[in-house]
């Protein structure tokens, strides 16, 4: 369970999180939505301990996350970032690369162990044949898998997800979620950030809507969908928008 | 990589490294044949008895003068390029080297000092040991500013702090250079970079501080794996970045300090060495590291062998040669990456 009280949060003084409150039960998927630079992407980085958070508390399954050290935080906590590969330096090969999700539970070494759970990690997202494949040969939609499957190999409590459905096509994006359906199945909690609201319903029990680092209005998705707010917030009627672009369907 | 794989890796390398050191003790201004190499070997070291077919002029030039040469040539290359393949992937930068970072010109200036001063603390190690302090201050003193600018040392805050301090220190070096007046010809051949004269006693130096270095970055090679994919992604695996580039930062100016006071500045050997070891072995350092030294050790001796015989009976500062063939090499990798993509 991730339970956020009051937290604020932001660069060089300035807070692009201000005082924001939620909680996420364990095996609950939350998408979390909002304009641009409305502070997603800020708070996601606060709750993995990239930047610190003032103010509040921030708690996995009790835990304060401030008072985590890093590899005690990433055995509870896992972001799958918008940052893409390591540039041509990542000549790593997917088993590689997903093995160094292990680094938090075995340090410089890798056991038996370590390696089945990283091929259970390459099951779970399709990517088990690519295993001897050096990552700087796929595409974004696999790569995404990967990093997906080193995520997971950490074995986190909560997996953090900043636009995890960014470039992948619309079958890749089907993968995606439904990998991350099927391991929150299994009792971890999920809270993504995504512009697509489309995709933010389909994949999670709930949506916080965000405005100016502070949650708008929060709720089921179709809720959310009908709601007052998502208009406020976007400053436009995004329902009609919708409705309209189903037409063509038609 | 599989058992197999890395028996036969072990092999080759073995056997290059090998041929390579022959081949720099062969030749030079006389050439001396291998048989008398294994000879002088036997004899020094299992105290087998000379045959009388290897003249003791022959023992000399082998054990006196091209041996420890080529041995240091070796290790001072080995040691620049382990130090450049983990700056490289410390700081995600294909052009980081510790010439760029800083600690090669503070290595310059603490032996500029010395050789200008004629001040002589440590007998014939005073210059290696005013080169290696000044290259591990100037390193912990880049380290302290870029985390002025930057708390979480993000790597272009450490690339452009160490690219400004080192244009900066070699400023003051060229100025000490021009008042120099007669010392100014031995800093300029220093810096040019070379291996000749220096005696067992480097070598043994130098190959203690590679030992050491190695096995320490041995020991993080996965925390390398992890900084390759950057700052945010490596905290989240958990790794405190912070914690882990200060002391592979400092670890590496260790080495390029250690190695830039015994035998000058020599260019170009961090940069290409680890771009060719990690095209041919991959990027997983517990491979990298030990084919980096593999690499840059092979390329310095090979260097120094055309510094040797290019202008007999001259020498060519190994550093111009390192250049000559590395700017060019670098030019085509570079080239070929923005063409051939």
């Amino acid at each position: 369970m991730l339970e956020v009280k009051n937290i604020s949060c932001g660069y060089g003084g300035r807070d692009v999180v201000k005082e924001l409150s939620f909680t996420v039960r364990t095996g609950e998927i939350l998408a979390v939505t909002g304009p641009n630079g409305c502070g997603k992407t800020t708070l996601l980085r606060a709750l993995c301990g990239i930047i610190p958070y003032h103010n509040g508390s921030a708690r996995i399954n009790g835990c304060e996350i401030s008072a985590l050290k890093r590899t005690e935080l990433s055995k509870k906590a896992a972001l799958l970032s918008q940052t893409g590969a390591g540039g041509e330096y990542a000549d790593f090969t997917v088993m590689e690369t997903v093995m160094l999700g292990r680094y938090a539970h075995s340090g410089s070494g890798a056991s038996k162990a370590d390696r089945e759970i990283a091929e259970r990690c390459l099951e779970q997202t399709g990517t088990a044949e690519l295993k001897d494949r050096l990552i700087t040969e796929l595409s974004g939609g696999q790569l995404q898998r990967v990093f997906l499957a080193r995520a997971f190999a950490q074995e986190p409590e909560v997996i953090f997800l900043d636009e995890p459905a960014n470039h992948l096509d619309l079958k890749y994006q089907l993968r995606l979620l439904e990998s991350l359906k099927s391991w929150a199945a299994q009792g971890r909690t999920v809270v993504g950030v995504f512009h697509d609201l489309n995709l933010a319903a389909a994949l999670s029990d709930r949506i916080m809507l965000m405005d100016n680092g502070k949650a708008a209005a929060e709720g089921k998705a179709a809720d959310i969908c009908r709601s007052e707010a998502l208009s406020e917030v976007y400053g436009f009627d995004v329902r009609k928008y919708m409705l309209d672009s189903l037409e063509m369907w038609n | 990589m599989s058992r197999r794989k890395a028996m036969t890796l072990t092999a080759v390398s073995i056997a290059a490294v090998f041929v390579t050191l022959v081949l720099g003790i062969c030749i030079g201004s006389v050439f001396v044949p291998p048989s008398h190499i294994f000879a002088v070997m036997g004899n020094k070291l299992f105290g087998a008895s000379l045959s009388p077919d290897v003249p003791q002029s022959s023992v000399s030039i082998i054990f006196s003068v091209r041996m420890p040469r080529v041995f240091l040539a070796f290790i001072v290359g080995a040691a620049l390029s382990v130090s450049g393949a983990a700056v490289q992937s410390v700081l995600k930068n294909p052009l980081a080297s510790p010439f760029t970072l800083g600690t090669s010109s503070g290595a310059s200036l603490g032996a500029s000092l010395v050789i200008v001063s004629g001040v002589t603390f440590m007998g014939t190690f005073s210059l290696a040991f005013a080169g290696l302090s000044s290259a591990i201050i100037t390193m912990f003193f880049m380290i302290a500013f870029a985390r002025r600018l930057d708390r979480s040392l993000q790597s272009s805050t450490v690339v452009l702090t160490g690219m400004v301090l080192s244009l900066f220190i070699n400023a003051i070096v060229t100025l000490i250079a021009n008042t120099a007046d007669e010392k100014y010809k031995q800093l300029m051949k220093w810096q040019s970079g070379s291996f000749a004269g220096r005696g067992w006693e480097y070598d043994g130096i130098m190959l203690g501080v590679l030992a050491v270095c190695m096995v320490v970055f041995m020991l993080k090679a996965r925390e390398l794996d992890i900084l390759t994919f950057g700052d945010e992604q490596a905290q989240s695996i958990g790794l405190d970045t912070r914690r882990s580039k200060t002391l592979l930062l400092v670890l590496s100016a260790v080495l390029s300090g250690t190695a830039v006071s015994f035998a000058g500045v020599i260019g170009f050997v961090d940069l290409i060495a680890p771009h060719i070891a990690r095209k041919l072995f991959g990027a997983d350092h517990r491979t990298l590291i030990p084919m980096s030294a593999v690499t840059g050790g092979i390329f310095m001796v090979l260097c120094d062998l055309a510094a040797r015989i290019v202008i007999v009976p001259n020498e060519l500062p190994v550093g111009v040669v390192t250049a000559l063939i590395g700017a060019p090499f670098f030019a085509f990798v570079f080239f070929k990456r923005r063409t051939g993509r």
